[in-house]
């Protein structure tokens, strides 16, 4: 690699806060999530590797405008589904903003993302605080009439554990505890709306849900958290061992909404709409958040968790 | 999905925070600690938490023999059935409870529950950060009535996990909602607002 194109590599091992310091209170049972990323444009992308057999999906957040913005990243993910073929799509809500008629589900939904729903391209759903309770109904949106559940990915041992944070009931939080500790899964992955981490100017870190949901997420050997609201892509510096993503950038965009000078960030890109695919083969997790126009505007390795031995 | 229970049942929500927040749980068979609510109703509070609770327990049951009388909506369905099913059992509910007025749900004595009860959460060292969680692209909206459809326009205020804890317990399909700084009781199902009460946020 030359000079102007050598990759920057920033291995981050969070170990400072697991399992002392702030969250000293919380027992843990597995090491860190490690990043290793290459951010653009500083370094050229790290690629998928697109393995045959291994776990391939993408993540779409904050997308159901109707509008130009959405439709050209749309666009761009078929194109991209055409040298990478993923099974899955994994929305972080807000997935249909506005009235949802019949027609709207159509324009919003079904006529942006055609190619890949006859692809047979499969949406698992989760909900945002612009959606209505009744798309757990839509079959597209592959929720079977629930507001939250988990499912478990064909292969790879990857588990999804999807949550309706507008409306955290205490059942909904005894729910996830239960699934948690019963899921063997290697990677267990996290997805909902609002951000426990986040950068945003509009809207930022949620606390109070991450007062509730944290403890688990680490107890329990989550290793990735991917969430939306905010409407930008942004990679959170690994929190407690866990690899946070906000990927709100599918069809509405606050540009320049990102603060520059938080801490948190570890890549932020919000000039533009954005979607992140991923590949999960063994322990690995590599990753590459793509803009509207095709551009490679993040891309990396994580490395799940893994068992300490320590008790819960 | 949803288990019921008794409002204010705080042994439920003891579990909860048990499991999530007490630096106690060292092991996997450590029993769930019982958690003494924050707040503490007086008796007259816990008649009207009760009694809210039945009528909700009431409307429930209507609910769900008006929507015997439609198609079953399929678990996976498309978005006409879904809106077919959801208006329908609008229009059902709305004509059952035809005379319906502001009230019904949120009594006097409830809604000075409730707004103590809000109070009481927002009122402690985070309450700025919560009531910025529900105030969270919540613009409000000028005029809303009873079984009046909640505004498509409008997203739903996201509920902090704090607040849902400390208001009494619904029945499935029955959600709170803020829009501005009303409270409404909707049913999530027909997508109506069945009743609210004004101004509750401090």
């Amino acid at each position: 690699m030359t000079g102007s194109t050598r990759r920057l590599i920033v291995t981050t091992l969070v170990v400072a806060a697991i399992g002392f310091g702030c969250r000293g209170s919380i027992p843990v049972t597995a090491g860190p999530a490690t990043v290793q990323a290459s951010q653009s444009p500083a370094g050229a992308p790290i690629p998928l590797p697109n393995k045959k057999g291994s776990l391939k999906f993408t993540v779409l957040g904050d997308f159901g405008t109707g509008g130009r913005g959405q439709y050209e990243l749309a666009a761009e993910l078929a194109r991209f589904h055409e040298g990478f073929k993923f099974d899955d799509v994994v929305t972080v809500g807000d997935n249909l903003y506005g009235a949802e008629r019949p027609q709207d589900f159509k324009r919003k939904f079904e006529d942006p993302y055609k190619p890949l729903l006859d692809a047979g391209v499969k949406f698992h759903a989760s909900l945002g605080n612009h959606d209505a309770r009744e798309q757990r109904y839509y079959k597209l949106f592959n929720m079977d009439g629930k507001l939250y559940y988990s499912f478990k990915a064909p292969n790879e041992g990857v588990r999804f554990f999807v949550l309706d944070t507008t409306y955290p009931v205490p059942e909904q939080i005894a729910w996830l505890e239960q699934e948690l500790s019963g899921s063997s899964d290697a990677w267990k992955i996290a997805v909902f709306h609002h951000p426990l981490y986040s950068s945003g100017g509009r809207h930022g870190s949620d606390l109070k849900l991450r007062e509730t949901l944290e403890p688990l997420l680490i107890r329990y050997d989550v290793s990735v958290v991917f969430t939306g609201h905010d409407h930008f892509y942004e990679r959170i510096k690994p929190q407690h061992g866990i690899v946070h993503f906000i990927v709100g950038s599918g069809g509405q965009l606050a540009a320049g909404d990102i603060d520059k000078r938080s801490a948190l960030t570890a890549r932020g890109f919000d000039t533009d709409q954005a979607f992140l695919a991923v590949e999960i083969s063994g322990d690995t997790m590599y990753f590459n958040a793509i803009s509207r126009e095709g551009r490679v505007v993040d891309s990396g390795i994580v490395e799940r968790r893994k068992p300490t031995g320590n008790p819960r | 999905m949803r288990s019921r229970a008794i409002g204010f049942d705080i042994v439920r929500l003891a579990a909860l925070g048990a499991l999530a927040l007490s630096p106690a749980h060292a092991g996997d068979a450590a029993p769930p600690q019982v958690r003494q609510s924050p707040i503490a109703l007086s008796a007259s509070e816990h008649q009207a938490a009760e009694e809210f609770e039945a009528r909700v327990r009431e409307y429930r049951a209507l609910q769900t023999k008006l929507e015997a009388t439609l198609p079953k909506l399929p678990s996976r369905a498309t978005p006409q059935q879904v809106d077919d099913n959801q208006r329908a059992l609008g229009v059902l509910i709305s004509a059952a409870r035809a005379d319906a007025k502001r009230g019904a749900f949120f009594t006097p004595d409830l809604q000075a529950l409730v707004k103590r009860v809000l109070a009481a959460v927002l009122g402690g060292s985070d309450g700025k950060t919560i009531k910025a969680s529900i105030m969270d692209e919540n613009p409000g909206v000028p005029d809303l009535g009873v079984n009046d459809r909640y505004p498509d326009a409008i997203p739903l205020s996201t509920m902090p996990p704090q607040v849902l804890k400390a208001l009494p317990k619904l029945e499935e399909d029955l959600e709170y909602r803020f829009i501005g700084e009303r409270l409404v009781l909707m049913d999530a199902r027909a997508h109506i607002i069945l009743d609210f009460t004004d101004d509750v946020l401090p």
